[in-house]
């Protein structure tokens, strides 16, 4: 995907971008000094105050030196077969991206980018851990025309640079109003036990009169409240979701806003999430599965990028994914885990199925916070059959169908080891 | 473990495995039970060289010498495990002995293979190949490939899968 290059062609990206970049980079480098100097306990206020500083101005200086290097090197250019960005200093990197191999262009303002008006471009392609490419920063209406642009090409239609595509009609599904977010996030059990080990935290400080306890205990807990909201109410307030010609589009988010669009031919599985609480409500969240989306996030794909809608009832949960995985609901086989395998799990072996349908197979997992789990079989890339020696011993046999990296996995856990293998044989069949 | 009636893992009817180089086998106790084994006469050497504290090094030598025992067996009994097979649709390969796994790939979903040989491999005249598709856990790499075999391999992979390219 990297190739040594010499030549200098294309245009370079908005001048600014070096400023913003430097910022955002001069941030993280102040926040990384930061830590280094609250943790040295020795010396009063003064040095903490200077050491603050220092950080500060340390931080942006290098931030914003990096931030113009880097721009100044980066360079790119679109002509009839693909997008080719060449960036880097001492490395010459260049990438090459095929406009058929273009899974996803997204749209990202981060917030100190979007002050001044500029915006980020996000292209997904298929396959591991760099797939992702981002070109930023440039003018919002330019991110915009580009982003149709590159969407127009990967469905294969021959335009010009100079004739932009219009951009089609949308129709608007829903909107997630914030305060819906907000309940939601309230009522999820990890906020709410964020929030008791944060209040028990403070009360055995208070009790012990310890400064340290609660300094110990409101740290990492008042951290993680803080985080679940800003990833949550933040990244997701303004929830929209419409539909396009050829896909989704997803805008989303207070200060840092994010437009994706996702083509309908490229949803590779999609999770319905029902954690405790809101089950009870007959609350939803809706997770998709998008061939690069995952490189960003964590090993379960956990981003909010691949949230698909926040927080929803099950009838409109039901129309979106009827739209996206057009699906038959007879059903051709079922499996449940045997009573055997109660030792992998003791409670869980109860709740747990495999199920294949026509088009499509889904699974379902999990008491505490429910998963199920639809990919539909031409999506499917890969079928696997698994038994370690308990599994052997129980006489059972774990069946599973690979998606791309996400967050849908369609297992089918301690099946017994006969019912396995023969759905392991039918699922070959279907693919 | 792993009884012949165990039929779990069986190909689908019709196939046979297609076991890999013998070679790969001498490569791991090389690469895995010599340097262990070594260690091991150097420990003895160190014991007969300091006598008062004789124990120290000779418990270690008995612990490398146990694991180059277990390497040399796991050698064999790792590549006997391993195995491959093409049928019309699908690349199927089957490993483990202790966790055996056995996954199917359709030939439409790959996207692209890898040969890899390093210079030992070469040596020996071995290569692993990975059949890529969009998802990484279908981790479907064979080692031990005879080298001619292994160039077969991906050239009929690459074709099959251009054939039938469905991709994601």
């Amino acid at each position: 995907m990297s190739e040594p290059t010499t030549e200098v062609t294309g245009r370079r990206t908005h001048p600014l971008t070096g400023l913003v970049q430097g910022l955002l980079w001069g941030a993280a480098a102040f926040v990384a000094l930061i830590g280094s100097i609250l943790s040295r306990r020795d010396g009063g206020v003064e040095s903490i105050v200077f050491g603050v500083g220092g950080a500060a101005v340390g931080g942006l200086l290098i931030g914003l030196l990096a931030g113009y290097v880097s721009w100044y090197f980066t360079r790119f250019v679109i002509d009839a077969t693909e997008l080719r960005i060449t960036r880097g200093f001492l490395t010459k990197q260049s990438r090459r991206i095929p406009f058929e191999r273009i899974q996803s262009v997204d749209l990202a303002e981060p917030f100190i980018a979007r002050i001044v008006g500029l915006a980020e471009l996000r292209i997904d392609m298929a396959g591991g851990n760099e797939s992702r490419t981002t070109l930023r920063f440039l003018p919002l209406d330019d991110v915009r025309d580009l982003r149709r642009l590159l969407l127009a090409r990967a469905h294969g239609e021959e335009v010009s640079e100079d004739a932009m595509p219009v951009d089609d009609q949308r129709s608007l599904i829903t909107r997630v109003p914030p305060q819906r977010i907000i309940l939601g996030t309230l009522l999820s059990l990890d906020f709410l036990g964020a929030v008791l080990a944060l209040i028990a935290a403070v009360v055995t400080g208070i009790v012990s009169k310890q400064i340290l306890i609660v300094l110990g205990g409101v740290l990492p807990f008042g951290g993680a409240v803080v985080q679940i909201v800003a990833k949550r109410v933040l990244e997701q307030w303004d929830f929209t979701l419409s539909r396009g010609a050829r896909g989704l589009r997803i805008e989303r988010g207070l200060l840092s806003r994010t437009s994706q669009t996702i083509p309908y031919a490229r949803v590779q599985g999609i999770a319905i999430k029902e954690p405790f609480v809101w089950r009870r409500l007959g609350w939803q969240r809706l997770e998709v599965d998008v061939a690069g989306y995952a490189a960003q996030g964590d090993d379960n794909g956990n981003n909010g990028t691949s949230t698909l809608l926040p927080i929803t009832d099950p009838a409109l949960a039901e129309a979106v994914i009827a739209e996206l995985v057009p699906s038959r609901t007879d059903r051709v086989t079922l499996d449940r885990p045997t009573r055997r395998s109660r030792l992998f799990a003791p409670i869980g072996w109860r709740f747990r199925w495999i199920e294949a349908r026509t088009d499509v197979v889904v699974s379902q997992i999990g008491w505490i916070e429910r998963t199920t789990c639809l990919v539909p079989h031409h999506k499917s890339q890969s079928v696997e059959l698994r038994q370690g020696p308990l599994q052997r011993w129980r006489g059972v046999a774990t069946v599973e169908v690979h998606t791309p990296p996400g967050p849908v996995d369609v297992d089918g856990d301690h099946l017994d080891a006969g019912a396995a293998r023969r759905f392991w044989e039918e699922q070959l069949t279907r693919i | 473990m792993g009884s012949p009636s165990d039929q779990l893992f069986d190909p689908l009817p019709g196939d046979e495995w297609t076991r890999v180089s013998p070679a790969l086998t001498t490569l791991r106790r090389l690469t895995g039970a010599l340097p262990l084994l070594i260690i091991a006469i150097a420990l003895v050497i160190t014991a007969v060289l300091i006598p008062s504290w004789a124990w120290l090094p000779a418990v270690g030598a008995a612990i490398a010498l146990g694991s180059a025992v277990w390497v040399w067996r796991w050698a064999e009994r790792n590549r006997r495990s391993w195995g491959y097979t093409e049928n019309a649709e699908d690349l199927l390969i089957t490993s483990g002995v202790w966790f055996r796994r056995l996954v199917a790939v359709p030939y439409g979903r790959m996207q692209f293979v890898d040969v890899q040989a390093g210079p030992l491999q070469r040596l020996y005249g071995i290569a692993s190949v990975t059949l890529h598709t969009a998802s990484s856990e279908t981790a479907a790499t064979i080692p031990g490939v005879p080298s001619d075999e292994a160039t077969r391999l991906r050239n009929r992979l690459t074709e099959l899968g251009e054939s039938r390219g469905a991709g994601v």
